[in-house]
């Protein structure tokens, strides 16, 4: 048993001071008052938290969270059918599989980059229509919710395809075939027997996105043209250029709260299967 | 040419493991300097250089503030001298150390943030104003034709709430450092009324939209615009009639460095004319260096965008440091107008 | 159903390749819009010219390659330990890190190595990048490695410590090296986390440690230039070799 408690020390040491430390100053920050020209000072103060109970406030976090769930519920759309049909590939799997992660292994800054690239008024996709003449004036595609949507989509797309797909390889192909001798069509089949059977997966996909989605930075950053702020924004703000460290240290500390919510019921046995 | 700049690149990272050169750090903003202006200060002075670049004044003090960055010398705008002096982050400047001194412009030399040149030797100036479209038919000429409906989608703001809340007082025919609520107040209102008609609030990006034609009309930093002009004859700029800030980017020394003689001689590097006129040249920014501005070809030299006419420069004001209740202010109506 | 099956996975995976594609493709445009004007190399030649390119890129390797050695060494002799038994606190506490929002970890790091400045005289630089790395590639490691433990059977630890081994040799000449594969699996993703980090590393970089991802983004910051793109072919394509690699080393 000592060798266990060898092996585990630098984990311990890291939770110390890698995980707990940084967090408690994060929440002796968020009671503390903003100093005069950046950084924090005396007096102990709620103020912070007072603050945040402000329309405008919460109003961010409701479209962080609107954001996050759209992003979600895209990723789940279009990661499934892929995930089924990797699944059901006899052959090629493990190469369907490297193809999904493929991107994921490259930068997520290039990944953003690319639809930045792509939706340019003097971008490819523009350029492609006009030259096709569906179109004489450029559209808007870029700086708007919908870039940073699409960004988010094709960023996290991967997170989901997985999950599903691993709880969906460890399905009885047997319920299948029974399903269809019942006399059930393909996609009664899909919807009433493998979706249901695919929930874990589904909701470690789904945890695996939104989580990230909801503090989000770079892809609004990037793609959102400044016009609108998220949560992740609204933090990297506070840290910058409003220098309001404790109002920012309390919107981080109220971020990991509702991150830690959604984790603790979610998480824990369903990633585990899969992991 | 590459695989020479290759193989001495490689070999710098070879030196590198054994560089006893003393080192000098200096943290910039970016694509602020020439690239013969390091290497000609290494090469001279047998010292190596470790640079790197900055976005935003805030960016540079989050890192600054603790007195512990291992930076040697930063440059901050003018308006965060005065608290970054306050707050003991600055060395004096050493006067007997710094001879280029007197190649200062005449608006440089006392300069109303820092009368005694104590803390900061300015560097490269540029002022806020309105980069357009030559098609645009009347030209826009102040603050106000920003707001005009036949811009809706091809306007851009910068995405900085001292400049945006600026123009939007300055529109309205008020001040541009103001602090009181009621008047930052009716500057929102106005911020938002305008923020339909916008494409988004971008800084630098915007040159290569302007020069494509995508933006007909941006505020923009005339260091943008005049890269943007010089890529596009098309476009123009121009410098509000309500009025317009001008910055100057000071070059400071920290006092937590521990080469201040050698952060002084890259300082009076800075100041020679013929290196002053090499940065201001290749980042088209206008320099605030008088014998190095005398160096520049004549077109550069009269350019209105880079260096405005007097009557111009006249409308012009230096931006004060606000106070932190006015910075706390302006920080939540920027958040207000941002979240609209 | 099979046939649309496929022709959604086809249409799926242009999705998710074509605008990589697209951005590696036109590193070869020689003029700086999208309208294509012929193949050149230019841009490719603009990086080598670079210096601060240059010096991101030989960080970001320093920095990965120093936090997936350590994070991976770690983390392998977390996971054995977790497996042998369980520490729920340990294990929330990781699974926590991971699914902390990047911007609240990284300025909770920026300010923790702000107190570390005024007890230690520490400062900003390589070494709080490499930590801050280690910090968030240590979860996925562990992982990886718990994913495959899940795989190894205690009983042969058991078998070998019956036959006379001690804890140690049962762990290195039994269990280690039924590991390898899941190593390689975590290291790889570890040296992707990591190489690939922007949010926390420009918290927390300071002197000497500009990574690529933060001069990337300075350039896209400054409006879209070729020579992102050219940048993102070749790590693409590095990514994409080293994996293809690693695929034949663990089916070897």
């Amino acid at each position: 048993m000592k060798l266990r408690s060898i092996f585990l020390f630098p984990a311990w040491v890291w939770l110390a001071v890698l995980f707990g430390a940084p967090f408690a100053i994060m929440l002796g920050y968020s009671f503390l008052t903003r100093g005069v020209y950046g950084g924090v000072e005396p007096p102990w103060t709620t103020e912070n938290y007072t603050r945040l109970i402000d329309p405008l406030y919460l109003s961010i976090l409701l479209r962080s969270f609107a954001m996050a769930l759209a992003a979600t519920g895209l990723c789940l759309i279009l990661a499934f059918p892929a995930a089924l049909f990797i699944s059901r590939a006899s052959r090629r799997k493990n190469l369907y599989l490297q193809l999904v992660m493929l991107p994921f292994w490259t930068s997520f800054l290039v990944r953003t980059y690319a639809w930045l690239f792509l939706l340019r008024d003097t971008g490819l996709i523009n350029t492609v229509l006009e030259h096709l003449g569906i179109i004489r004036v450029p559209l808007p595609l870029l700086y708007n919710d919908g870039a940073v949507l699409l960004g988010l989509v094709y960023g996290y797309l991967p997170f989901m395809v997985l999950p599903i797909y691993a709880t969906l390889e460890r399905l009885d192909p047997a319920l299948v075939e029974a399903a269809a001798d019942l006399g059930a069509r393909p996609l009664a089949t899909v919807f009433r027997v493998l979706l249901p059977l695919s929930k874990p997966g589904i909701v470690a996909g789904a945890v695996l996105v939104f989580i990230p989605c909801l503090g989000a930075y770079l892809t609004p950053d990037l793609l959102g043209g400044g016009r609108s702020v998220l949560v992740g924004n609204l933090v990297q703000n506070q840290f910058t250029t409003a220098r309001d460290w404790p109002f920012g240290a309390a919107v981080s500390i109220l971020l990991m709260a509702l991150v830690t919510l959604v984790v603790w019921r979610m998480l824990g046995r369903e990633v585990e299967d899969l992991a | 040419m590459n695989r020479r700049a290759f193989v001495a690149t490689m070999a710098g990272f070879a030196g590198c493991a054994r560089d006893r050169r003393p080192r000098l750090n200096v943290y910039n903003w970016s694509a602020y300097i020439a690239p013969e202006t390091i290497p000609g200060f290494e090469a001279e002075f047998g010292v190596r250089v470790r640079y790197a670049t900055y976005e935003s004044n805030e960016e540079m003090l989050a890192k600054v503030l603790t007195g512990n960055s291992g930076w040697d010398l930063v440059f901050p705008t003018h308006n965060r001298l005065q608290p970054m002096s306050a707050y003991g982050l600055l060395a004096p400047l050493r006067h007997d150390w710094l001879a280029g001194l007197d190649h200062l412009g005449e608006s440089f030399r006392a300069p109303a943030w820092d009368p005694q040149l104590q803390w900061g030797v300015p560097y490269m100036w540029n002022g806020t104003g309105i980069a357009y479209n030559r098609s645009l038919e009347p030209a826009p000429a102040r603050w106000a034709d920003l707001w005009d409906a036949r811009l809706r989608g091809r306007l851009t703001m910068l995405d900085d709430p001292e400049d945006m809340l600026g123009a939007c007082l300055k529109k309205i025919g008020l001040d541009f450092g103001a602090s009181d609520p009621e008047t930052l107040r009716r500057a929102e209102r106005e911020a938002i009324a305008q923020k339909p008609l916008l494409r988004a609030y971008l800084n630098a990006e915007v040159r290569d939209q302007l020069v494509a034609g995508d933006v007909l009309a941006a505020q923009a930093w005339s260091t943008t615009a005049q890269q943007a002009i010089d890529a596009a004859p098309r476009l123009a700029f121009v410098y509000p009639a309500e009025g317009f800030p001008l910055y100057c980017d000071c070059a400071v020394v920290l006092r937590e460095s521990r080469r201040q003689r050698l952060a002084h001689q890259f300082l009076d590097y800075l100041l020679r004319p013929s290196v002053s006129a090499a940065i201001a040249q290749f980042t088209r920014t206008a320099t605030s260096n008088a014998a190095a501005q005398a160096l520049l070809p004549e077109a550069t030299r009269n350019n209105p965008t880079l260096y405005p006419p007097a009557e111009v420069f006249r409308r012009g004001e230096w931006p004060r440091t606000l106070s932190p209740a006015a910075q706390r202010l302006r920080d939540r109506i920027w958040t207000e107008i941002k979240a609209s | 159903m099979r046939r649309w099956l496929a022709v959604y996975a086809v249409a799926f995976f242009a999705f998710l390749h074509l605008p990589l594609a697209t951005l590696a493709v036109f590193s070869f445009n020689s003029s700086r819009f999208t309208v294509w004007e012929g193949v050149s190399l230019v841009w490719y030649r603009a990086i080598l010219r670079d210096p601060q390119l240059l010096e991101g890129a030989w960080n970001s390797v320093v920095i990965a390659m120093a936090s997936t050695l350590i994070s991976t060494v770690l983390g392998t002799l977390c996971a054995y330990a977790l497996w042998k038994r369980g520490s729920r606190l340990l294990t929330g506490a990781l699974y926590l890190s991971l699914v902390t929002p990047e911007i609240v970890t990284g300025v909770s790091l920026l300010a923790l190595f702000q107190w570390a400045f005024r007890w230690l005289g520490w400062q900003l630089g390589l070494s709080t990048v490499i930590l801050a790395h280690v910090s968030f590639c240590l979860a996925y490691v562990v992982i990886v490695i718990s994913a495959r433990l899940r795989t190894v059977s205690p009983e042969l630890e058991e078998a070998a410590m019956d036959l006379g081994a001690t804890e140690w040799q049962a762990f290195l000449h039994v269990t280690l090296p039924a590991l390898v594969p899941g190593i390689i699996a975590a290291a790889l993703l570890a040296l992707t986390v990591s190489f690939d980090d922007y949010v926390i590393t420009s918290m927390v970089a300071g002197v000497d440690s500009q990574t690529l991802p933060m001069v990337i983004y300075a350039m896209a910051r400054r409006g879209a230039s070729p020579v992102i793109n050219a940048i993102s072919a070749l790590i693409t394509v590095f990514f994409g070799v080293l994996i293809l690699v690693s695929e034949k080393v663990r089916a070897a």
